[in-house]
């Protein structure tokens, strides 16, 4: 085996679509060092699509791969370093995380998941043949290429009648294959009354794929009928799958929590169940996936990660020192009675300065000095002994409770 | 474990795909094979092929437009 090289960064970011680009640009600008991990090309899902008119600012509208080229030049410009391969392995528990490559270990403080998904496949014989042949995932991209043509849909759910409907723009007929009986689509309810009244829509019910033909080029979709095992097949320019989507999570299972259709959860700073360790865009889950929330996504992402940072290096250097024990008063700076045990604190700091050392941390801002200490509930004092917390105190806290416990 | 490296910086596809296949062939298991190009589409159709045939890959961005594909062969 050759030697792995490690290099060290403040953020590593895999994955750089859209979100990986923006909480880089963010950690960039906040002067962390940042490496993106992108395993294809730079700007993700989004070069997919050819025009995008809902992301705010290009009123005449902007190419997917314009767009994402622009944020990629924005990232570069705050020195984001970009490597593109595809992560092997990671450790993602304890202060230093590890993203592994196949010819690197990146060593980080945060690692930033933006790793998006992928349209499902109907996994029917010969589909890998036509993919980009004929087989597509995106309407907005490749509808006008079926102007006046018969395209085939597969799926029922709101993309695939949406988009189904879209496409009767542009070709002459759309069939779409539903897996359900007859009238029951799992798209809301307003698509499907749409979908049923569009003259140039088809519907064939209770069919799967069964596989595809061709030549160099996609000619035919062979539907089966579940129910009568009868094959149908149709030819057409385009088949659109829509039949859902697949987070790229495989690498992060049983590291963190992940939904049981593999989306990974976080909370609405965009943190994960494990610490310093975040997840933003099309892999996480939630409710809308677009450029503009993957923007979103990112900025919280990234702020945090800098947050992060500077509270690892204020908790080790302030608050956790080993030369004499210490107390960390632990307050919310917006209640009076807190504040009123504060100036109580700070008169036992100028008695005691050179026994004890004292750090005052404020929750109000961020609970994350708190959450390291152990502390759930304010005020509290934390009382340090060689660099560990000896023991919390919630009740009575005075300078007489702090001596004894300080003994 | 030997490296080796083809200049395809200038050339447009599918040369670099065409170079990188028959160097690739040269080399022994384990060894990397390392294609400058400065042509995007280079850097899709070198990867993709890689990729399908098993062989580890990595492109390393060297200048603004410039890259080198490292291919391990497997």
């Amino acid at each position: 085996m050759r030697e792995k090289k490690v290099e060290q960064y403040d953020v590593v970011v895999i994955g750089g679509g859209a979100a990986g680009m923006t909480a880089a640009i963010y950690a960039g600008r906040a002067r962390l060092s940042t490496l993106i991990i992108e395993q294809a090309l730079v700007g993700g899902l989004a070069t997919n699509t050819n025009e995008i008119e809902n992301y705010p600012g290009f009123p005449e509208g902007v190419t997917g791969k314009g767009l994402m080229e622009l944020f990629h030049q924005q990232a570069k410009k705050f020195d984001v370093k970009f490597k593109l391969t595809d992560v092997r392995k990671v450790e993602l528990e304890g202060e230093i995380k590890k993203v592994e490559t196949f010819r690197n270990i990146y060593e980080a403080k945060v690692v930033i998941i933006a790793s998006g998904g992928r349209p499902r496949v109907t996994g029917a014989d010969k589909e890998e043949d036509y993919l980009g042949k004929g087989i597509a995932f995106c309407a907005t991209c490749d509808a006008a290429a079926n102007t006046g043509k018969t395209v085939v849909v597969i799926g029922s759910g709101d993309a695939a009648i949406e988009e189904g409907i879209f496409l009767t723009k542009f070709a002459n007929k759309v069939v779409v294959s539903i897996i359900h009986d007859e009238g029951k689509m799992d798209c809301n309810e307003i698509a499907k009354a749409a979908a049923l009244a569009n003259s140039k829509m088809e519907f064939q019910w209770n069919t799967v794929v069964d596989h595809f033909e061709g030549d160099e080029e996609l000619k035919t979709v062979v539907l089966k009928n579940l129910k009568t095992e009868a094959l149908i097949p149709i030819d057409c320019h385009t088949c659109f799958e829509f039949i859902g989507y697949i987070p790229n999570t495989d690498i992060f299972k049983g590291l963190i929590d992940i939904t049981n259709k593999g989306y990974i959860v976080t909370n609405e700073n965009m943190e994960t169940n494990v610490e310093g360790v975040y997840a933003v865009g099309d892999v996480r889950d939630r409710y809308l996936r677009q450029v503009a929330t993957c923007v979103g996504d990112g900025a919280t992402a990234g702020v945090g990660a800098e947050k992060y940072i500077a509270e690892s290096e204020a908790f080790v250097s302030h608050v956790m020192k080993e030369d004499k024990p210490g107390v960390a008063y632990v307050f919310n700076a917006i209640e009076a009675d807190q504040r009123e045990l504060l100036s109580e604190i700070e008169k036992m700091e100028l008695d005691y300065k050179d026994q004890y050392y004292f750090s005052k941390i404020d929750v109000y801002k961020s609970k994350g000095l708190a959450n390291r200490l152990g502390v759930k509930e304010y005020p509290a004092v934390a009382i340090i002994k060689d660099g560990k917390v000896d023991c919390i105190i919630t009740e009575n806290i005075s300078k007489e409770s702090l001596l004894k416990a300080l003994k | 474990m030997k490296e080796v490296t083809i200049d395809c910086l200038g050339e447009a596809c599918p040369v670099p795909l065409i170079k990188a296949e028959n160097a690739l062939k040269e080399i022994e298991v384990g060894d990397l094979l390392i294609v400058q190009i400065d042509h995007s589409c280079a850097m899709k159709n070198v990867p993709e092929w890689a990729r399908k045939n098993g062989h580890n890959v990595e492109i390393e961005e060297v200048d603004d437009g410039e890259w080198e594909v490292v291919i391990e062969k497997v």
